[in-house]
C-alpha cells in the first residue's frame, strides 16, 4: 500500500517525464556514440554539458520566481569578452580576472533583478532589451572573437581532479550542493511562493521585491559559473559565444518540468533538462547530419521536446489563458 | 456582443493615454530629424526624409504583423519574424529568377511559407500552450535552418525590373512603397477600429476568458493571428527583395529587435488588448531615423546595438512607471 503511494508520488513528480526522456536518450546515445560509457567520452561530454546545465539552473531560478531572463546568453558573451581581453599569464591576474568575471555576471543579473523587482516591467521584454545592450557591449569590447586565455586556465577546465574526477563534473557537484543548500533556505521557499502566487505571497507578509532580487542574484551566480566554464572550454572571448544559451536554457528548464508560469518544478529537473538537451544535440552530431541541417534539427528537437513537455500538463486538463 | 462593447469602452479610456504616448513618439521623431540636420546638413532635405520613410516601410510591414500578435494578448510576441523575412527573401528570389511574369507566384510563395510557419507558431502557442516567446524563438532557429537548406547556403535568383522599381522607384519624389504604406496604414486602422475582426482582436487580447464566453473560438483566433503575422512578414521579405535587388541570407535579422521596439515605442501595450497601428508606424519611423543618425555619426554595430537596447529599456521602464501610477 505504502509502496504504491510512493510510486504514485514518483510518477506525479514534475521531473518524472524528463527522467524517462533522459533514460531513452542515454540508450539512443549509447547506440550512436561508440564508447559512450567510457571515461574519455564521459569527460568530453561534460565539457559541453556543464555550461548548459548551469545556465539551465540559472534560468530555472528566475522562472521559478515568475520571471524569465533572455539576457543570459548575451551576459555570458560579455563575461567571456571581458575575461579574454584582460587575462594574463600570472596566477594573480587569472584570479583577479576570474573574480571580475564573476562580479560582472552577478552585476548583470542583479541589474535585471533590481528593475524587475522594484519597478516591475515585464521581465521578458526588459531582459530582451538588456540582452541587446550586453551584446553591444561585448561587441564593443571584442569586435572579433579572440583575446587571450592562458593554458593554466583552460588546462584546468579540461583536466581531471585526482585523475578521475573531470573538472566540469566537479563544478557540477559544487553547483548541485549549492542547490541543495538553497532548497533548505527560507528565502528559497519565498521564491516558490512569489512565483506561485505573487498577491498571496505579498498578503502573507513575504517581501516580494527582495525575493525577486534574491532569485536574480542566485541566477547570476549560476551564470557566472557557466561563463567561467565557457571560457575554459573555448579559450577565447567571443561576443557571440553565449548566443545559443538563451533558448537552450529556457527549453531545458521547461523540458525539466519547470512550469513557465512560475512556482513549480525543481533544480534536479532543470539539470536533467540540460543533460537531455545536451544529449539531443549530441545525436545531431553523431547521426552525421550535414551542417546545414544542424540548426534546423536543433530547433525542431526543441519544439518537439516542448510539445512532449506539455503533454502531462494537457492531460491534467490545465488550460492557459 | 457585450465584451465587444466593453472592450470598445475600455479602448476609449486607453485612447487618451495612447494618444499621449504617440505625441511623445512623434515629437521625438521631429527632434531626431532636427538633431540629424545639425550633425549632418542635408538630413532634413526632402530626398533624405523620403529615404528614411522608405526604409521605415519595410520595418512597418513587419511591425504590422508583430502588432497584431502583441495585441492578441496572452503574452503574444513573435521572435521568428527576422528569420521568416529572410526566408521570404530567398523563396521570392528563387521563384522570380528575375522575371516579371513570376511575380504572382513569388508573392504567393513568400506569403504562403510565412503563413504556414505562423500557423505552426500559432498552433504551439494556442493549442499546446507553449509560451509564445519560446515557441517563436525555437521556430526562429528552425526557419533559419530552412533558409540554409533551401538555398544550400547560396541564395539564387534576383528581383525583376518591375519589383525593383516598386522597391526603389519614386513618383514626384515620393517612393512607391511609401504610398503603399499609407494604404496599408489606412486599411489596418479601418480593420482594427471599424470592423468586427478588430473588435474581436482587442477583446481576445484584453480578456480571453470573456471573449471565450461570448462565443469566440479564442484558440483558433490566436492561431490565425500568428498565421497572418507570418504571411505579412513573408510579404515584407518579398518587398525587401525589391529594394535590395539580389537576395542575401539573414536580411531579416535586423528587423526582429526593431519590430518589437517599434511596437513598444508606438504605445501598443505588451500585455495585449490595446494600441494602434498608427502608433507602431510612428515607432518604425522613430527607429529608422535613429539608425540613420547613428549611421551619419559613423558608429559601429556595437554602439548601435547598445543604443537600440537602451532605448527599448528606457521605454519599457518608463511605461511601467506610468502604469503603476
Amino acid at each position: 500500500m505504502t509502496n504504491r503511494r510512493y510510486l504514485r508520488e514518483l510518477l506525479q513528480d514534475s521531473s518524472f517525464p524528463s527522467f524517462l526522456m533522459l533514460v531513452l536518450l542515454v540508450i539512443v546515445n549509447a547506440i550512436l556514440q561508440p564508447n559512450f560509457f567510457s571515461y574519455q567520452v564521459f569527460r568530453i561530454n561534460f565539457l559541453t554539458f556543464t555550461p548548459l546545465i548551469l545556465v539551465s539552473l540559472a534560468q530555472a531560478t528566475v522562472i521559478l520566481v515568475g520571471a524569465v531572463d533572455l539576457s543570459l546568453g548575451a551576459g555570458i558573451s560579455l563575461v567571456t569578452a571581458v575575461m579574454a581581453s584582460l587575462m594574463g599569464d600570472s596566477v594573480l591576474s587569472i584570479v583577479l580576472v576570474v573574480l571580475l568575471g564573476i562580479g560582472v555576471a552577478v552585476f548583470l543579473s542583479l541589474f535585471n533583478g533590481f528593475f524587475i523587482g522594484i519597478i516591475g516591467p515585464p521581465p521578458l521584454i526588459m531582459t530582451f532589451a538588456t540582452s541587446t545592450i550586453w551584446f553591444g557591449a561585448a561587441l564593443l569590447l571584442m569586435p572579433h572573437p579572440g583575446g587571450y586565455i592562458p593554458e593554466t586556465y583552460y588546462g584546468l577546465y579540461t583536466a581531471s581532479i585526482g585523475g578521475f574526477l573531470p573538472t566540469p563534473v566537479a563544478v557540477l557537484i559544487v553547483a548541485m550542493l549549492f542547490c541543495l543548500l538553497l532548497g533548505r533556505s527560507r528565502a528559497f521557499r519565498h521564491v516558490y511562493a512569489v512565483g506561485g502566487n505573487e498577491k498571496a505571497a505579498r498578503a502573507s507578509g513575504i517581501n516580494v521585491t527582495a525575493t525577486k532580487i534574491f532569485a536574480f542574484l542566485v541566477s547570476g551566480v549560476f551564470v557566472a559559473m557557466a561563463a567561467l566554464c565557457v571560457v575554459g572550454q573555448t579559450a577565447t572571448g567571443d561576443a557571440r559565444s553565449g548566443q545559443g544559451f538563451t533558448l537552450n536554457s529556457v527549453a531545458a528548464a521547461v523540458i525539466g518540468g519547470i512550469a513557465f508560469s512560475g512556482g513549480k518544478g525543481n533544480y534536479l529537473g532543470a539539470a536533467m533538462g540540460g543533460i537531455i538537451l545536451g544529449l539531443l544535440i549530441n545525436i545531431i552530431y553523431f547521426a552525421n547530419i550535414t551542417s546545414f541541417y544542424q540548426e534546423f534539427m536543433k530547433g525542431v528537437i526543441i519544439i518537439v521536446a516542448l510539445l512532449i513537455g506539455a503533454v502531462p500538463r494537457l492531460r491534467r486538463g490545465a488550460t492557459r489563458h | 456582443m457585450s465584451s465587444q462593447e466593453r472592450s470598445l469602452l475600455k479602448m476609449a479610456n486607453l485612447k487618451s493615454l495612447a494618444a499621449n504616448k504617440l505625441t511623445i513618439a512623434a515629437g521625438a521623431v521631429v527632434l531626431l530629424f532636427v538633431f540629424g540636420e545639425i550633425i549632418s546638413p542635408g538630413f532634413l532635405s526632402f530626398g533624405h526624409v523620403m529615404s528614411v520613410l522608405r526604409l521605415s516601410v519595410f520595418l512597418g510591414i513587419v511591425a504590422l504583423g508583430q502588432s497584431l500578435v502583441v495585441m492578441s494578448g496572452g503574452e503574444g510576441i513573435d521572435l521568428s519574424v527576422g528569420s521568416v523575412l529572410s526566408l521570404g527573401v530567398v523563396i521570392a528570389s528563387s521563384l522570380l529568377e528575375g522575371k516579371n511574369t513570376n511575380i504572382p507566384v513569388a508573392l504567393a510563395g513568400a506569403m504562403g511559407a510565412g503563413f504556414a510557419i505562423g500557423m505552426v507558431n500559432g498552433f504551439g502557442v494556442a493549442y499546446v500552450g507553449i509560451p509564445p516567446l519560446i515557441m517563436t524563438l525555437a521556430m526562429a532557429s528552425v526557419v533559419e535552418g530552412l533558409s540554409l537548406i533551401y538555398t544550400g547556403g547560396y541564395p539564387s535568383g534576383s528581383a525583376p525590373a518591375l519589383l525593383e522599381s516598386l522597391g526603389n522607384g519614386r513618383i514626384v519624389g515620393i517612393p512607391y512603397v511609401v504610398l503603399l504604406w499609407v494604404l496599408v496604414i489606412v486599411a489596418a486602422t479601418l480593420l482594427l477600429f471599424r470592423k468586427r475582426w478588430g473588435a474581436v482582436l482587442f477583446g481576445v487580447g484584453a480578456n480571453s476568458i470573456t471573449a471565450e464566453l461570448s462565443g469566440i473560438d479564442v484558440k483558433r483566433f490566436r492561431m490565425l493571428v500568428y498565421g497572418i503575422c507570418g504571411a505579412i512578414t513573408g510579404v515584407a521579405g518579398f518587398l525587401v527583395l525589391g529594394y535590395t535587388g539580389t537576395p542575401y541570407l539573414n536580411l531579416g535579422a535586423p528587423y526582429l529587435m526593431s519590430s518589437i521596439a517599434a511596437v513598444a515605442v508606438g504605445g501598443i501595450s505588451l500585455a495585449g488588448g490595446s494600441g494602434s497601428y498608427v502608433g507602431a508606424s510612428i515607432g518604425c519611423i522613430l527607429l529608422i531615423t535613429l539608425s540613420s543618425i547613428l549611421v551619419a555619426l559613423q558608429t559601429t554595430e556595437a554602439v548601435r546595438q547598445i543604443v537600440y537596447g537602451s532605448l527599448l529599456f528606457v521605454i519599457v521602464v518608463a511605461y511601467t512607471r506610468r502604469r503603476a501610477e
